[in-house]
């Protein structure tokens, strides 16, 4: 059975890779990515008698007790101590070793050999052939010395080699898994089942099967499955998975939940309000699984080496031991050829970008924060320059209307088109013009036919009369005339840093001109200087980039503490503002939120979308940052580096290793044990060093510079502690079942 | 002798801490359904497993510590004129490391922590639990697979005595360490096995204080070892009878 393409491991949510293969655990067909995960996950999803984990521990305990005896009875032969008159038991010790080795290296070099042959089948030379190629030389060598023609005895190089492998396999799959921690709430939308209530029976349904209208029963401690509305029952749900922001909310009966979430102390019974698998939960695991799926560069480059490494490997081998064969007894020169087979395995390189990745991924997964490609957060981490989208990025996205001047016009009539036409616009200033007009009591006035100018304006039609707002610019286009009045009225407007919008319309089939000219003031967002100041301390380079007046971005840029700005930019613009800066800065990041920018983020090497953007801005965004989170952007820059660090120093750890090991067994300096030791140990460093990434601080809400900012740092912050301990409590539940005993210190 | 006897000691008073996990362990085991005898043989082989885990934990310090000491003993001939002085210099220096080494896990058990993360940091934990998946398992395998890995999980205790095992600077010595602390652990298991949970917790407790004193004590003689000179003391005549 070959595996399919683009899956993910049961065990560690990593892709499958080269040495991807099914198995079938607890009567369930499961994909692994290596035999390692297979182990582990057995080991952690076993339960009872007939569990093939069991079997394993099994397998591994036994294996460990013939190898450890052999190790043993070796290092007493080489300590010296049969000399003498006990020089007559060797004979005997020989035959011991014997006896243990065999059964020893059927029960722990099995899996290996079935990798090899369902890896040549095919066509593949994978790493598990070398440690079967070594440790079964060393075998029948020793067998052979044991029988016919004496000399030493490698049995225990052939058992601890196999074993070693077994053992650093295993924990480098525990770490995998360990690193899949986070983002394994995540991914669970998919294979989630919900109790659905039936009348008076319940059932238990997979996620899918749930359509709107079915109720659903949560139990406390239970990921709520679908999205819905309580009919029954009140409890505290946390929404961390979804929003981000880890405190506990209280709902009651009425109110609605999201998937994903944890409900935490009372049962509920939910109405779903929709198909278990379009909840915004399975959206952002179907992401997360994609961006899981994407190998980045440094990774496909890695692949390739490990690929091309093992018959390399092999060939050198070959070399050593015909090149120590001449000089040494043929049992030295096979140790020497052995420690090449064994200290080649090039696991921890492949292991080098993925762990990285997807302890990055979900950690900031766990924080809201949805990353598209795992080669965006290596582009993000290069990054020296971030371009900013003023309006709803920077600031509050809700201005409002300050001032009005007509030319000709009663105040009612421009509010009333102006409503009506924004009606149909997501732009922030839509928002301020309806809430204008709702003030004044004003009904929106019915325009057909709206379409939206992408960094321009509107346009609509009343009555068969084009109507169009936007910018001066966009008047002109339209070839609609301006009043010198109202320009200069938008010009005082403009040079106090006010949003100015122009509103112009035709009048019987006639040429239609400006007849107002609105401004609007956005408040700038309270972390938004902190956040630039943070950017800016890790060395990036930051400018405004908007579609909106010089007045306007002036304004703004001077209270956020930037003085790099552009304005006036349609989106094409904005792209080429964008290329300007990459042959000078390299990779461009570019942050934004509305339809506006949507081309902007596309075009930037990291496109990152903050809050409930526009889906436009969702789908060509590599990062999402949650609704309120531009706070989070240097802790996630942050992270990118850290990520991309960890990537390059587990790879220059795996390389170097191997390359200086590979020198020494090539010389004939390294003992295979050692080598295989060191070898496993590699992987587990790997393993650690990218597990450091969990150890670095989350991230903190720089509130204490303003005191707004403070104060909802402090109402909306605190209660994150003990709601993601209790959190983490519940996982480990889940995962876990029972807590295990664990040793006394 | 005495030496060996010392250790065993050390055994015995140690597994009031063992009763603690393994203890459980051992409780969890339970019976074998064809009999007492064939549960005797299940607690037998656990066991066994779990004492050539230390003996091969044991041989393996030992080797270590006598390729430490031979390694730098003849490195340091180059430079000193009497081997015998510089070889004496490892050994002592092994014997302090070790005896420190114990010392801190000794203090562990009185409540200092300090080391807690090694012991039961990555793998312990997850070994631990996965562990659990055999206890239930029926056949011969499974009881000393299960002490053999039993045998690898983090304890203070056994990481002490390794370092003991490291300081003798011998494989053989290394094995009979561990082999005479571990026949030490056997009643207690044993019991715990046979007879279940029989003592109460604060009675575990006064347990887990005795075996940190005996710890404490030996790691003073093994730091002792190190750093009083051998002719002004005849302890070390007393560590060599053996």
């Amino acid at each position: 059975m070959t595996p399919l393409p683009d899956a993910l491991c049961r065990h560690c949510l990593l892709p499958l890779g080269r040495r991807g293969f099914v198995r079938t655990v607890n009567g369930e067909s499961c994909q692994f990515c290596c035999y390692g995960c297979c182990i582990a996950h057995q080991v952690k999803s076993g339960s009872g008698d007939a569990s093939e984990a069991a079997w394993f521990l099994v397998r591994l305990g036994v294996g460990s007790f013939l190898s450890m005896n052999i190790m043993m009875f070796s290092l007493l032969v080489y300590s010296g101590a049969f000399t003498g008159t006990d020089r007559r038991v060797l004979p005997t010790i020989h035959l011991l070793l014997w006896g243990l080795a065999t059964p020893a290296v059927l029960v722990l070099g099995e899996p290996f050999l079935r990798e090899t042959w369902s890896q040549a089948r095919r066509g593949h030379l994978s790493s598990s052939a070398l440690i079967v190629l070594g440790s079964l030389a060393a075998y029948i060598y020793s067998t052979l010395a044991v029988f016919r023609l004496g000399g030493n005895l490698y049995f225990d190089t052939a058992t601890m080699v196999l074993l070693l492998f077994t053992l650093g396999r295993y924990l480098e799959a525990a770490g995998r898994a360990r690193a899949s921690r986070d983002l394994a709430p995540l991914l669970a939308a998919e294979s989630e089942s919900a109790t659905v209530v039936e009348g008076v029976e319940e059932h238990r349904r997979s996620v899918r099967e749930v359509r709107a209208g079915m109720l659903v029963r949560v139990r406390p401690g239970e990921r709520i499955p679908v999205d819905g509305v309580i009919v029954e029952g009140c409890s505290h749900t946390d929404d961390s998975v979804i929003s981000g922001e880890s405190r506990q909310i209280a709902k009651t009966v009425g109110g609605s939940v999201l998937a994903g979430s944890i409900n935490l102390d009372g049962p509920l019974l939910i109405r779903s309000s929709g198909c278990g698998d379009a909840s915004r939960w399975a959206q952002i695991c179907r992401s997360v699984r994609e961006a899981l799926r994407q190998p980045s560069r440094t990774q496909r480059i890695a692949d390739r080496l490990v690929g091309a490494f093992v018959p390399v490997v092999l060939a050198l081998a070959g070399l050593t031991l015909a090149y120590w064969g001449h000089r040494l007894p043929f049992g030295q020169a096979m140790l020497a050829a052995l420690s090449v087979l064994v200290v080649a395995c090039p696991c921890a390189v492949g292991l080098a970008a993925p762990m990285a990745h997807s302890l990055g991924i979900g950690q900031l997964a766990r924080h809201g924060c949805l990353v598209r490609s795992p080669g965006a957060l290596e582009t993000l981490a290069v990054t020296r320059v971030i371009a900013f989208d003023k309006t709803g990025t920077l600031t509050l996205g809700s201005p409002q209307l300050v001032d009005l001047a007509s030319d000709g016009v009663g105040e009612g009539e421009v509010l009333g088109r102006l409503a009506g036409l924004e009606r149909h616009s997501e732009h922030g200033l839509a928002r301020a013009i309806a809430l204008a007009a709702r003030a004044r009591g004003l009904d929106p006035i019915a325009t057909e036919d709206v379409r939206v100018v992408p960094g321009r304006g509107l346009r609509g039609v009343v009555d068969g009369e084009v109507v169009a707002a936007g910018s001066a610019a966009f008047m002109h286009e339209l070839g609609w005339q301006l009043p010198p009045a109202l320009v200069e009225r938008a010009d005082v407007m403009a040079t106090s840093g006010h949003s100015v919008v122009f509103i112009g319309w035709s009048e019987k089939a006639s040429t239609g001109r400006a007849r107002a000219a609105l401004s609007f003031d956005d408040t700038p967002l309270p972390e938004a200087r902190a956040t630039i100041e943070a950017l800016r301390a890790l060395g990036i380079r930051v400018m405004v980039l908007t579609g909106d007046h010089a007045g306007a971005a002036a304004r703004v840029a001077a209270t956020v503490g930037v003085d790099d700005w552009q304005a006036g930019l349609p989106p094409d613009a904005k792209r080429a503002a964008l290329d300007q800066c990459r042959p000078r800065h390299g990779a461009v990041a570019m942050v934004g939120d509305g339809l506006n920018d949507g081309p902007g983020l596309a075009w930037a090497d990291v496109g990152i979308a903050v809050g409930s953007a526009t889906d436009l801005a969702r789908e060509t965004a590599d990062l999402v940052l949650p609704r309120d989170g531009l706070w989070l952007l240097p802790w996630v820059v942050g992270r990118a580096r850290a990520v991309r660090s960890s990537i390059l120093a587990n790879l220059a750890w795996a390389f170097g290793y191997n390359l200086i090991a590979l020198t020494g067994a090539v010389l004939g300096l390294l003992q295979p044990i050692l080598a295989a030791a060191v070898m496993a140990g590699s992987s587990l460093l790997v393993v650690l060093n990218s597990l450091r990434l969990e150890r670095l601080p989350g991230p903190a809400y720089p509130g204490t510079l303003q005191s707004s900012a403070a104060a909802r740092a402090a109402s909306e912050w605190q209660p994150r502690e003990p709601a993601e301990r209790s959190r983490q409590r519940l996982e480990i539940a889940h995962t876990w079942g029972e807590r295990s005993p664990r040793p006394e210190t | 002798m005495s030496y060996y006897a010392l250790l065993f000691i050390a055994g015995i008073a140690g597994s009031f801490h063992c009763i603690g996990m393994c203890g459980g362990f051992a409780c969890s085991l339970g019976g074998d359904p064809r009999g007492a005898s064939a549960t005797a043989v299940r607690h037998a082989l656990y066991n066994i497993g779990r004492l050539t885990t230390y003996c091969f934990l044991g041989g393996l310090a030992g080797g270590l510590g006598w390729a430490i000491y031979t390694c730098l003993g003849t490195r340091s001939q180059l430079g000193a004129p009497v081997l015998s002085g510089s070889l004496e210099a490892v050994q002592r220096g092994l014997a302090v490391v070790a005896g420190l080494l114990m010392i801190t896990m000794a203090l562990q058990f009185f409540g200092i922590r300090g080391m807690g993360r090694v012991t039961t940091g990555f793998g312990g934990s997850t070994l631990a639990s996965a562990l659990r998946g055999l206890l239930s398992r029926r056949g011969h395998a499974a009881p000393l697979a299960f002490g053999v890995l039993n045998g690898f999980l983090p304890c203070p205790l056994v990481y002490a005595m390794v370092a003991q095992a490291a300081s003798t600077v011998d494989v053989l010595s290394g094995c009979l360490t561990m082999v005479a602390f571990g026949l030490g652990t056997f009643p207690t298991m044993l019991l715990m096995g046979g007879l279940g949970r029989l003592l109460a917790p604060r009675w575990r407790q006064h347990g887990v204080r005795l075996a940190g004193s005996f710890i404490l004590v030996l790691g003073l003689l093994t730091l002792g070892r190190g750093i009083v000179p051998m002719t002004a003391h005849g302890l070390h005549h007393v560590w060599h009878v053996t």
